[in-house]
């Protein structure tokens, strides 16, 4: 495509305007304020129509705002070439900036992927590139979810992007993570890059490689890729490498230009063709055997999406299970409960291991994958299993294995399971009491009708649902059936029975003269995602701590001399 | 477009009537779905509060939306103003079950999940209050519980604030001077809004909260009448609570002074006349009884809920 078609929109508004003027000049002109002033079509109107009024001897006059008539949509696929005033809601996935200068002063432009949708899940969205000329950098932090007015829509070599102007304006509808770094060469620690999203220099010893294959998911074929882990002194991340990658484990990098994104929970390097590779000498970099170790996880810091990690565990049950797959064959599934100090998660092996219960395990090279929210311990092969003759830790009973945590560490941490954590109850969520589940899938129904299966005679099921606070953080609380008649003391026909008389917001109204302001402890799992943090308990009670006892501690904490 | 997104819930911050009473500093947020807050001298960010203590004045008003409530609840060091909007039918005959124990003469503990609000008066004062998410009548244990918890959030926002003293006012610096970091925020708004005071006056109640849990002294409860018992606001420094408290009289006086003064043809509202009772020397509470009662003995009229005119000669 020529300039001239490129800039088609604005070059006739400029006609308009000044109809002496040569098209390919003016296409040529905002080619440069594109180029070297760094300033879109869209803002540089205004100029370039002064410019060619005053060479064709024309009076400035006040010029026409072209139309800018609003386009609302909801997905890229609405939009036109040449929409200029776009209004869109998008989730901002990368953002990079880069510094160019422009006539001696340095001027900041970004560009990075956005997608449509951004309140579904991934695979209803569409992704553009985007280009960001309004140094908008603290509202397009990755992760976040926008609303753009006027930004207008690019078509370049068939393809579109979103042009973010200086006009544009952008409005966060949901706070991403850190906002997008500011530029620099200098390689960060790899405790640092994994903290945020998006371009990244790094210096680390290649701990592992090893070729993968990516299917793609419109079945147009395979993808060859190198995945492993990259270690520094501050820690160790997977990398995910787009592009060859024939460096020896043990080698020292430095890598420019790479990116960090997040597969699931967990954050990865990407490298691809833009990306700077070259060994790097430093004989004092931490040592191969010290990184080995950083891959040593308790159950406690198990993330969605980890890879290539090392873990102990003492089996608590095991059992398998065969079904058969996709493609026909029968397949056989080993799992079971496993724990450890830290905490209890579910282990799946996709390979012949028969451990006893009281068994101590290590695992290498295990993967973690959430089932119902939980992490997952995963082992594909029989050789990443030791099985310990020597206890790492004295056997642990697993009735009685609740790991104590405080309600803000469990809200900031990941999904855990055997919890016991502690809270005032701050609200009573009136859907407490009895409720009727969709015999088919077990949905709550609303009016008598299930979302997914329509009108059903439900079946009736016990669950009370509250909010727990501590002051600094919240989580909300459902405890099922078993769990809710165990802390009332009573069972689901007697609470049938007391709603019929006092309705179900007596039945409320009576939860909360009894536990509003009153500290609860709660064992059982915990699951935390983008909505905030849910327990789902296995067992609540009062907590007992007298208020004599507890002034004594706060006493001795902060030194109060009464 | 879409449904909305769910803003991760505010955590209920624990906190003294003194403490949150003296906050003037609203923040609302800038995106369409930030909430807001109310931040206080010594760094809390308010959006939600969990209070508790004795119920003191209680109130239904009725409007063109029907009737909503307010009351005031009182700890070791000041009330808590709330009330009941019109528009939260849930919670109405529970509060009508409350009115009517109250109105027998019992005084009871309440617990109180709220919202902050704040109305900003015609001269930039500014008056913090919740509006009521929960409420429940409450024992003994559990306010003593709450007192310990709230000393225990008061002394660490202390600490946050002297070790701000310290530091630069960034995010960094506050960070590796020890402040914890849902305290950040909150303290660098703070410390660029509020002049110099004295943060010891946050201690009066957390002294008086941990003695009383400790069975140093007898806890205040259910005072039947809070003119007669001994509260501590007289022990605390604040200012209008030390002036001698004006005659009711002049109260009545000043009420109609304050609407004279003001009043452009469409009333006057009543957080402006209680602000100027409040700078007259009364206290709150009195200024708020002399408006009730000015208005129940037909010295000023309300034509419309909330302004006051007089009544014509």
């Amino acid at each position: 495509m020529t300039d001239e078609g490129r800039y088609a929109a604005q070059v006739t508004i400029v006609k308009q305007e000044c109809p002496d003027a040569d098209e390919g000049d003016i296409a040529e002109e905002f080619r440069r304020y594109e180029e070297e002033f760094l300033i879109p079509p869209e803002d540089a109107l205004r100029s370039v129509v002064r410019k060619f009024q005053a060479a064709t001897g024309m009076e400035l006059k006040q010029i026409a705002q072209p139309e800018k008539v609003e386009k609302k949509v909801d997905k890229f696929a609405d939009l036109d070439a040449d929409d200029r005033n776009v209004t869109i809601e998008v989730a901002v996935i990368s953002y990079t900036p880069r510094v160019q200068m422009v006539r001696g002063e340095e001027r900041q432009v970004a560009f990075g992927w956005i997608e449509d949708n951004p309140w579904q899940s991934g695979d209803q969205r569409e992704r553009w590139d985007f280009k960001d000329w309004g140094e908008k950098a603290e509202n397009l932090a990755p992760g976040s979810i926008v609303r753009l007015e006027g930004a207008s829509v690019n078509e370049w070599n068939d393809k579109r992007s979103l042009n973010i102007n200086r006009t544009t304006r952008v409005t966060v509808l949901k706070e991403g993570g850190a906002s997008a770094v500011q530029i620099s060469d200098e390689p960060s620690p790899i405790v640092e890059a994994s903290q945020r999203e998006g371009f990244v220099n790094l210096v680390a010893r290649l701990i592992s490689s090893k070729p993968d294959v990516i299917v793609k998911r419109d079945g147009s074929g395979e993808l060859d890729v190198v995945r492993g882990r990259l270690g520094d002194s501050s820690g160790t991340i997977s990398f995910l490498s787009w592009v060859p990658l024939e460096h020896e484990p043990g080698t020292v990098l430095k890598i420019d230009g790479a990116s960090i994104r997040k597969f699931r929970d967990t954050p990865e390097v990407n490298i691809g063709d833009r990306t700077r590779i070259e060994v790097f000498h430093d004989s004092a970099f931490v040592s191969m055997e010290d990184l080995e170790q950083a891959n040593k996880v308790s159950i406690s810091e198990l993330r969605n999406g980890m890879r290539d990690i090392e873990v102990t565990v003492q089996v608590e049950s095991w059992e398998s299970r065969s079904f058969v797959s996709e493609d026909g064959t029968e397949r056989i599934v080993r799992s079971g409960d496993v724990i450890d100090p830290t905490g209890r998660c579910r282990l799946t092996a996709w390979c012949e291991t028969e451990p006893s219960r009281g068994d101590f395990l290590h695992l290498t090279g295990a993967r973690v994958q959430y089932w119902q929210g939980s992490p997952d311990l995963v082992i594909d092969d029989a050789a990443q299993i030791t099985n310990l003759s020597d206890a790492p830790w004295e056997p642990i009973d697993p009735e009685v294995h609740w790991v104590e945590i405080d309600l803000t560490s469990m809200v900031n941490g990941g999904s855990r399971r055997g919890i016991s954590t502690s809270g005032t109850v701050v609200a009573v969520r009136p859907d407490s009491g009895i409720i009727e589940r969709c015999p088919e899938c077990r949905r709550v129904l609303r009016d008598g009708a299930c979302g997914e299966h329509g009108p059903q005679r439900g079946e009736e099921d016990l669950r009370l649902r509250f909010v727990i606070d501590n002051g600094i953080s919240n989580a909300s609380l459902l405890l099922s059936k078993d769990a809710s008649e165990a802390f009332l003391e009573t069972d689901q026909e007697s609470i049938k029975e007391e709603i019929s008389k006092t309705g179900s917001d007596g039945f409320v109204a009576s939860l909360r003269e009894k536990l509003i302001a009153k500290r609860l402890i709660v064992k059982g799992r915990s699951i935390v995602d983008d909505q905030g943090a849910m327990l789902l308990a296995d067992e609540v009670g009062y907590d007992a701590t007298s208020a004599h006892d507890a002034a004594n501690e706060v006493i001795q904490r902060w030194g109060v001399i009464l | 477009m879409q449904q909305g997104p769910r803003v991760g819930r505010q955590s209920a911050i624990r906190i003294f009537a003194n403490e949150y009473r003296d906050a003037s500093l609203p923040e609302e947020g800038s995106g369409e779905y930030d909430p807001s807050f109310i931040i206080t001298k010594i760094g809390a960010k308010v959006n939600r509060a969990l209070v508790c203590g004795v119920i003191d004045r209680v109130e239904r008003r009725e409007s063109e939306n029907g009737p909503n409530y307010s009351a005031h609840i009182r700890d070791p060091t000041g009330t808590h103003l709330f009330n009941v909007a019109s528009f939260q039918p849930e919670l109405h005959p529970d509060f009508e079950e409350l009115m009517a124990r109250y109105e027998t003469g019992d005084r009871f503990l309440l617990a109180l999940v709220g919202k902050a609000r704040w109305f900003e008066t015609e001269d930039g004062g500014i008056f913090t209050s919740l509006r009521a998410e929960e409420f429940t009548i409450i024992d003994k244990e559990c306010y003593t519980n709450w007192l310990v918890q709230t000393a225990d959030a008061t002394l660490r926002r202390i600490d946050a604030h002297a070790a701000s003293l310290e530091s630069d006012l960034t995010p960094a610096a506050l960070d590796a001077a020890g402040v914890p970091s849902d305290l950040v925020d909150g303290l660098i708004l703070a410390r660029g809004h509020y002049g110099e005071f004295d943060p010891e006056a946050y201690r009066v109640g957390v002294l008086q909260a941990l003695s009383t849990a400790t069975g140093k002294t007898s806890v205040i409860e259910a005072q039947p009448e809070p003119e007669a018992a001994p509260t501590l606001q007289e022990t605390s420094p604040e200012a209008t609570t030390q002036k001698a408290p004006a005659e009711p009289s002049d109260a009545v006086d000043a009420i109609v002074e304050a609407i004279r003064s003001r009043d452009t043809g469409q009333g006057v509202d009543y957080n402006d006349i209680v602000a100027a009772l409040v700078n007259a020397g009364h206290s709150r509470e009195a200024a708020e009884d002399a408006i009730d009662s000015a208005r129940d003995q037909g010295e000023v009229m309300e034509p419309r809920f909330g302004f006051f005119q007089l009544v014509p000669e």
